[in-house]
């Protein structure tokens, strides 16, 4: 795609009969403009794609392509921003690409557990999350891209290499792998200096339930769960919740 | 400007705080050298205070003790008017069971750049509890602050904490409901934490004394061994096990074995 702007986020929202990607990404647009009226943010849908659309997540590849934008950061559809984030470019902009590394639960600690991440310890991946990606047009970035794109069209062949491999691949472990790949000194950072997400999935979180929604208070504007404020890219996962 | 301890003692039919107040402040008086008053509601006038203030019998709740073998009366929700009574500028509250055996709170004292501390957490000394049971409350492992020790400066910013403090006490069953606590009584500690957390605007975000409390789970008996050294005796994989502190502020929460050892020492 054409570049039109030197920055700006991009949300993939690939609807599928489950989920509705395209009304968790309209949520997250609105609570990015809150803070950054200005800012310039591009929802990709089921339309957008440039190629066939794959199963699953395998679209993901293509978000390099659609950007329109020379520097982009990336961001899963089912989160909302619950502080200020357009200054994450001027952190990230002396790299090509940065994907976030560890997460944080509601109270703002980093997780330690690793129920949901036996694949990247097993196989010594780093421990990635693609909800925040940044790249900027660049040799680096196309690379990724390009490994992402033959990870998930050659899962059979790739998954040979790990151990206890996924049936269908998730994002997280092939932007993992792709790291591997590239070299991951040129593509993560320290937790402690990037904009980690909070991450709502049960084991990450001291809640009893899968979906949080139904066991913690949460208010809005701002953001609060269980009277916690939050900060940053809060990955809600329960995609219902703001229906 | 004044700087000294404040101790609330309430006695109740199985231990006697004024007492371990008493000690207690004889040990702060050592190694502290500031002066000590005592919050009461007893007619006794013990030694070694500057002060004894006297209060109403605070409201009592109930509460088991593991060194009792039984639930007593607790008359220790009163800890919110400290700001209210304390004589001093500068304010240390100490529990009664808190023992000090260092200088540790004289250089937090004299380096006081806050106008509120306290401690974040706390650890078993004996190694057999861990996780996250000292440093978290409610179902949802709210982060604990622990009012076992608090320093305040009588400030205006202290007084919303101590406010803060009393409007969760007032409506503790609504606070309790959403912070999913399950024992009904009321704790200074829960309390405190929920008021440093709208405090901070609710990001838990302020500052805290450094380091965590030594503690004593109360089933831990103690023997003096010299002027500040102790020894701690419990069981440890159905075994007994010994072990000795000295120079070392500690939280003995078996008031009982407290009570015993200053009895014999």
């Amino acid at each position: 795609m054409k570049i039109l702007e030197e920055r700006g986020f991009v949300i993939p929202a690939f609807n599928t009969t489950e989920v509705d990607y395209e009304f968790c990404a309209s949520k997250l647009k609105t609570s990015i403009l809150k803070f950054h009226p200005d800012a310039h943010v591009t929802i990709l849908t089921n339309k957008d794609l440039m190629h066939d659309k794959q199963v699953g997540y395998a679209n993901d590849w293509q978000v390099y392509h659609l950007s329109p934008y020379r520097q982009t950061i990336k961001l899963e559809a089912d989160m909302l921003m619950a502080s200020p984030c357009i200054h994450w470019f001027d952190m990230m902009q002396h790299r090509d690409v940065v994907i976030s590394t560890g997460a944080r639960d509601f109270y703002g600690d980093k997780v330690t557990s690793r129920y949901y991440r036996k694949i990247f310890d097993d196989n010594h991946l780093p421990d990635v999350y693609n909800a925040v990606t940044y790249w900027r047009v660049s040799q680096t970035a196309k690379d990724f891209f390009k490994y992402v794109k033959d990870i998930f069209l050659n899962w059979q062949n790739y998954k040979t290499l790990l151990k206890f491999p996924e049936t269908t691949p998730s994002t997280d472990v092939v932007y993992a792998i792709a790291a591997v790949l590239i070299g991951p000194e040129k593509c993560t950072m320290p937790f402690s200096s990037f904009p980690k997400i909070v991450h709502m999935k049960r084991y990450l979180n001291p809640i009893n339930h899968n979906d949080w929604t139904k066991e913690l208070v949460w208010e809005f504007d701002p953001l609060r769960i269980q009277t916690v404020a939050q900060w940053g890219a809060f990955h809600y996962h329960s995609k219902s919740w703001l229906k | 400007m004044s700087t000294g301890a404040v101790i609330f003692a309430f006695n109740n039919e199985k231990i006697d705080y004024v007492r371990l107040a008493a000690w207690s402040a004889q040990n702060i008086s050592r190694h502290l050298d500031i002066p000590v008053s005592l919050i009461t509601d007893s007619d006794v006038t013990p030694d070694g205070f500057d002060q004894i203030i006297r209060v109403k019998t605070p409201i009592a709740g109930s509460r088991w003790f593991d060194d009792i073998g039984s639930t007593v009366e607790w008359k220790n929700t009163n800890r919110v008017d400290a700001f209210e009574l304390s004589p001093y500028d500068t304010t240390l509250v100490l529990d009664a069971d808190y023992i000090v055996a260092s200088p540790q709170l004289h250089y937090t004292l004299n380096s006081l750049t806050t106008d509120f501390l306290c401690f974040k957490k706390a650890y078993d000394l004996t190694g057999r509890t861990t996780g996250n049971l000292l440093n978290t409350f409610g179902q949802h492992n709210f982060p604990m602050s622990w009012a076992t020790v608090l320093i305040f400066k009588r400030t205006h910013l202290s007084k919303i904490i101590f406010e803060s403090m009393q409007m969760i006490k007032n409506n503790w069953q609504h606070y309790r409901n959403i912070y999913k606590i399950d024992r009904p009584t009321y704790r200074n500690d829960f309390a405190l934490s929920i008021a440093l957390g709208i405090f901070s605007g609710h990001t838990n975000q302020v500052d805290f004394i450094l380091g965590s409390i030594p503690t004593l789970t109360p089933d831990v008996e103690l023997k003096k061994f010299s002027s500040d050294g102790y020894e701690l005796n419990f069981i440890k994989n159905n075994k007994p096990v010994w072990l000795r502190i000295e120079n070392m502020d500690f939280h003995a929460m078996g008031k009982k074995h407290l009570e015993t050892m200053i009895e014999n020492s």
